[in-house]
């Protein structure tokens, strides 16, 4: 789905306080390319490679040229840039469109937006909302939970108990991010981060008690808005085939957008305090991080000391 | 072969000795051999080494035996399916886990 000028100003209304100056009802526009472009050289005539797919930024010195026109110059030149279809204008700065301009965009039902930030803020922090924004994504079915800065997405089949161990471990003092549906979303080449579905957030289903919702019951520290995702934790009813590796020698990842995200199967056995097998996973996890390997020092200071007896055969 | 004898028990348990073949012994990873081939048989099966005795299914137990290459591991099996267990082991180890 493409995102349009109002996705960029509905995401941005807070954070970079926008505006419609005009062009309300213009708002879908898609964005084909998500940069911000200066037309500084569009403004002086200069057409050739005019970046007409992105976002037109007018700082003070596009805006104080602009002034500097005459209305007729003014007209030729902008009319140049809306015939091109750009998607929106910004203008920083809280200076309002001129009249030629604003005419213009309601004829090229094109929007003007504008925000009281300086340029070069502006510029640092629309480039982040709309890293953001373009972030490739999904949705997972899975449970997410924070334990101690390690982001741990919990995963299995309806009714094996995710929404309990995340319960149990909210109740020890960690926290929730999503129940059963998550959004991930690939921030930068090394990063996930998880979050709730809109609608969703904060919100839990328990079987048997139906919905609750979480900061009321727990407080507001048994929630947060987003986490990396750093683990992900699989419960499974007990099968030979998670018996694969059980020296934790062989770590599993998953891919997830394209990252290798460390993977671990859980079988869920009757009397298992998992939200505790899980806690301890995710440490285990932050201690594999720093660059401890528990499993291969342990084999390795075997291994010395089994060389050192080993016989001849 | 490594298998030097097979005794039966009163309680049906036959016991085997075998000796460490692999370089490296009886570390992590085939300790966890160990414990995922076990894990396919019914019986219970005990290892000792130099009067250290430690479960057949037991990772940790397996690693405190410190089976290096040429030790003898005495190992017994009990249970309805013994033989079968011990035979998959004497395997395990005579391919020396894979490994070498």
């Amino acid at each position: 789905m493409p995102i349009t000028v109002k996705d960029f100003y509905e995401a941005g209304r807070e954070t970079l306080g926008l505006e419609v100056e005009s062009g309300e009802d213009s708002l879908d526009q898609a964005i084909v390319e998500w940069a911000l472009n200066r037309p500084g050289l569009a403004l002086a005539g200069f057409y050739h490679h005019f970046a007409h797919r992105r976002v037109q930024l007018f700082g003070l010195a596009e805006y104080s040229y602009l002034k500097s026109l005459s209305p007729s110059v003014q007209t030729e030149r902008l009319e140049q840039m809306f015939k091109r279809r750009i998607p929106a204008i910004v203008i920083t700065r809280n200076r309002r469109a001129t009249p030629e301009m604003r005419a213009l965009a309601m004829h090229y039902r094109i929007p003007v937006l504008r925000t009281q930030m300086i340029t070069g803020k502006f510029i640092n922090e629309a480039t982040m909302l709309i890293t953001h924004l373009t972030a490739p994504s999904m949705r997972v079915h899975g449970t997410m939970a924070e334990i101690m800065g390690i982001g741990v997405l919990i995963e299995g089949e309806p009714g094996i108990g995710k929404s309990e161990t995340a319960l149990t471990l909210i109740e020890r003092g960690h926290s929730l991010i999503a129940d059963d549906i998550t959004i991930l979303r690939r921030t930068s080449e090394k990063v996930i981060i998880a979050s709730a579905a809109e609608v969703t957030r904060y919100h839990m289903e328990i079987r048997g008690i139906g919905i609750i919702h979480v900061p009321s019951l727990f407080g507001v520290a048994a929630m947060r808005r987003e986490a990396a995702l750093d683990l992900i934790v699989r419960l499974q009813r007990p099968t030979s085939e998670i018996e694969r590796d059980r020296s934790g020698l062989t770590p599993q990842t998953r891919e997830v957008l394209g990252i290798p995200i460390p993977l671990i199967t859980l079988p869920v056995a009757a009397g298992r305090d998992l939200a505790h097998v899980v806690e301890v996973a995710a440490m285990n996890q932050k201690l594999k991080d720093l660059g401890h390997d528990a499993a291969k020092e342990l084999d390795e200071k075997l291994m010395r000391l089994l060389l050192e007896r080993k016989q001849k055969l | 072969m490594t298998d030097t004898q097979s005794n039966t028990g009163d309680n049906g348990s036959i016991t085997r000795e075998f000796t460490v073949l692999n370089k490296f012994g009886i570390h992590a990873r085939p300790a966890a051999l160990f414990v995922k081939t076990l894990s396919r048989f019914q019986s219970d099966v005990t290892v000792e080494r130099d009067a250290m005795v430690a479960s057949g299914k037991s990772i940790m137990g397996l690693l405190t035996l410190e089976g290096y290459q040429g030790s003898v591991l005495k190992i017994t099996a009990t249970g309805p399916d013994a033989a079968d267990a011990l035979d998959a082991i004497g395997e395990l180890i005579a391919r020396k886990f894979y490994e070498d």
